[in-house]
């Protein structure tokens, strides 16, 4: 189980956000390239078509595997209440071979996308990790060295806490409130709620980037 | 209000009097002045007029007894508040030298009114009042008062004016640098295309990340034409670019069985394992591929609950975990006991007991031969603390982990001998430990048990051993996992499953919970009944509404 929320942020201001985060979080940014290939299932495999997505992280030397199968989010007025969307998911590394796997029980690539970007691991109430990347596709399959941006002027942000079903409000509190020192540069939302820039993003982001306030006048 | 009224009216008017009953002490004129006192005795008599007003109305409402309108006297009362508080204001300015405003002792005042009631300050606050007055008096004290006061003004005009410019510096400077840091355009918001195209751009990102719009590629772009990246190089072969794999045969071929996980198990995160365990190498075949090789056995085809089995087709249900799987997860040897189980109950009365006697040994085909039937016998009436007993004395040794399929084959024909040579218990040893068979073994060699021990039997096992294709149906029953069998099951120590072996036993009574040892449990139970039969490779669900019946009348 996980909560998560979602926002976008202008190319132009990652920079900044790079420093706010490091600031807040206390740790160093991870680099992030991750290739993303999800799977669907045919439906005669099943009741239902399921989708499970392979992420390969290419960013260490020895490219890791991981597999993850992402469920369906908590719903109800509970779940309208919290700011943030609690969703099952499970999560396991693998072995390369784990494609070739799902190729054979019947899964068929549906879609795939690279992920640029970094990442801060830390612990803040749960731990959370926030990841700025953007998202690229591939016009060749599985060609990740030839990936542009979907969206090349907007870069995505992903702030996610693994969670429980004994302790996701504890999470998901813990979550709103370190989003909201993200306020001055970014709107977070539940995945699939459109937010939007900020409007006094450019103007934060220039305080950021300032050099402490020397400048002469 | 009245008392401090009444004490400003005095005051007021007390200060009128003596300056004109003293004609020859006649106040400063500039004290006059200040005191502004013509100014200060009108506010005192309208004041006053108001007040007397007020009373009058209410009199008058009092004496004929009629409703007052409170919104007015309400208003009323605010007015003369207000002019109350104006006189006090203005008295309070002039007159701190004559009268003491605060007359009632508060919070406010209880720190200051000693002083001001003093007529001469502290020893300590004399000398820092001198202190003081010296540091400003410093160059003026020689001079005369006024000329003092001049310097005084002077000097305080000047520090006012030093304030006050430097705030205007400060707000300059203030405004320069934000200006410099915004640019022109300080508006908060943004202009309605650029915030449409934002919004738009969004719109695609996020439909791109989390539903994968926009990012899928017509079928044709779908071949592999340039040359994969490093980490798709090695698992990835080329012709592997399309991704159906219809041959489920290729598949066992693999010497590396591949992680398995059925894909109808969407809700159930915990049955993708890692790398790190084995699975039994199945073949992702379809079930229709399943239902085919069915047919290339000797056996029947598919089971279902429902149908009448003849004992002979226990043969077809080997659990796919025959094959190549070195060691075995509990829920397929589970499974695999399941399997065996129920190809037990599909057997004629003296093999059930074979049957329930296989419970107990997780992996023990080769050995189940004649042999073990006649110990069923006694054991199908026995008690399960008995069954424990007898358990623990027949032992089946069997070898050692099966790794490769050749060693399955050559357990399987070995088997087959022993029951050919019909040898009794006493000898054997039933071998718990499941995770050195593959329950298709187990299985196959239980069910060659069950029928008679002809060679024919064995030829029939070794025709049986290929059919892997029936492996994938006990698959798919495992994950199911809503059935929660009786809890005596699970108890049982007898059947204690060694965390390898996956038994390929038939999903009936499954092991719907993880590692459950309950399947066996229900075998001696349900071993009557020989028409719960094996439960078909795909569907657990139907056969345990039999078990749950069998398991109540056994008992």
């Amino acid at each position: 189980m996980e909560c998560v929320v979602q926002g976008i942020i202008e190319t132009k201001h990652v920079e900044a956000l790079e420093i706010l985060l490091q600031g807040l979080c206390g740790v160093h940014r991870d680099s992030l390239r991750i290739h993303e290939l999800c799977l669907k299932s045919v439906p005669n495999l099943g009741l239902v078509s399921s989708e499970v997505r392979l992420l390969c992280d290419l960013e260490q030397p020895e490219p890791t595997w991981t597999v993850r199968h992402i469920g369906g989010a908590m719903r109800g007025a509970g779940a309208e209440q919290i700011s943030v969307l609690v969703r099952t998911m499970a999560e396991s590394k693998v072995s390369k071979n784990a494609l070739r796997l799902f190729y054979a029980l019947g899964y068929k690539l549906d879609h795939e996308l690279l992920r640029v970007g970094f990442a801060f691991h830390f612990n803040r109430g749960a731990p959370i990790t926030v990841t700025v990347s953007s998202v690229n596709k591939m016009l060749k399959l599985h060609a990740t060295d030839e990936a542009v941006p979907v969206t090349p002027g907007i870069q995505l942000v992903e702030v996610t806490a693994p969670a429980s079903s004994e302790n996701y409000t504890e999470v998901a509190a813990a979550m709103t409130s370190f989003c909201e020192y993200l306020a001055p540069l970014l709107h977070l939302s539940k995945p699939g709620v459109s937010t939007g820039v900020v409007p006094t993003a450019a103007a934060a982001a220039a305080s950021l980037m300032s050099d402490g306030g020397g400048t002469t006048l | 209000m009245a008392a401090t009224e009444g004490a400003v009216v005095a005051g007021g008017q007390d200060q009128q009097p003596p300056p004109q009953a003293r004609a020859v002490e006649r106040l400063n004129p500039q004290v006059q002045q200040q005191l502004n006192l013509e100014l200060v005795k009108t506010r005192a008599i309208s004041l006053f007029k108001a007040i007397t007003r007020i009373l009058e109305e209410l009199g008058g409402l009092a004496r004929t007894n009629a409703v007052p309108k409170w919104q007015y006297i309400l208003g009323q009362f605010s007015m003369v508040n207000l002019e109350l508080y104006n006189i006090v204001e203005e008295i309070k300015n002039v007159s701190k030298a004559f009268v003491v405003h605060p007359k009632n002792v508060n919070a406010e005042n209880a720190t200051i009114l000693p002083v001001m009631l003093s007529s001469k300050l502290l020893p300590e606050m004399e000398m820092d009042d001198n202190a003081k007055s010296e540091q400003l008096l410093h160059g003026v004290q020689n001079l005369p008062v006024p000329a003092q006061i001049e310097k005084l003004k002077t000097r305080i005009d000047m520090i006012g004016a030093a304030c006050e410019s430097a705030e205007k510096i400060i707000a300059d400077a203030r405004k320069s640098y934000f200006g410099t840091r915004q640019g022109p355009s300080l508006l908060p918001t943004i202009d309605k295309v650029q915030a449409a195209k934002i919004q738009e751009q969004e719109n695609l990102l996020r439909s791109a990340v989390n539903h994968g719009e926009g990012l899928r590629m017509p079928g044709d772009q779908r071949q592999v034409t340039s040359s994969l990246p490093v980490h798709l190089a090695d698992v990835l072969s080329v012709n592997d670019g399309t991704q159906s794999f219809s041959d489920s045969s290729g598949m066992y071929q693999k010497n590396t069985p591949p992680l398995m996980s059925t894909p109808s198990n969407n809700n159930q995160g915990t049955l993708l394992q890692a790398s790190g365990a084995q699975l039994i190498g199945r073949p992702a075949a379809s079930p229709s591929t399943g239902s085919t090789s069915f047919d290339n056995t000797t056996a029947s085809p598919m089971q279902y609950a429902n149908s009448p089995r003849s004992g002979a087709n226990i043969m077809n249900t080997p659990s796919p975990q025959q094959q190549s799987h070195q060691q075995q997860q509990p829920q397929q040897l589970q499974q695999h006991q399941h399997q065996q189980r129920q190809k037990m109950m599909q057997l004629p009365p003296h093999q059930q007991q074979l049957l329930a006697q296989q419970q107990l040994r997780q992996s023990s085909m080769p050995g189940l031969g004649q042999n073990q039937l006649s110990q069923l016998h006694d054991m199908q009436n026995q008690t399960q603390p008995k069954f424990q007993s007898m358990h623990g004395q027949h032992h089946v040794q069997f070898s050692q982990p099966l790794a490769a399929q050749q060693l399955q084959g050559r357990q399987l024909t070995s088997a087959a001998m022993h029951m050919g040579t019909n040898q009794l218990s006493q000898g054997n040893q039933l071998n718990r430990q499941l995770n050195q068979f593959s329950s298709a073994a187990n299985s196959a060699l239980f069910n060659a048990a069950q029928t008679t021990p002809t060679s024919q039997m064995i030829t029939n096992m070794s025709a049986m051993m290929p059919s892997q294709s029936i492996l994938p149906r006990m698959q798919f029953g495992m994950s199911g996992g809503n059935r929660s069998l009786p809890a005596q099951n699970l108890s049982d120590q007898m059947f204690n499953m060694g965390a390898a072996s996956a038994s390929g036993m038939m999903p009936i009574q499954q092991q719907q919970q993880h590692g459950t040892q309950g399947a066996f449990g229900n075998m001696p139970q349900g071993a009557q009944n020989l028409q719960s039969g094996i439960v078909p490779m795909q569907n657990t669900q139907q056969n345990h509404p039999n078990f749950q019946q069998q398991r109540p009348q056994n008992q």
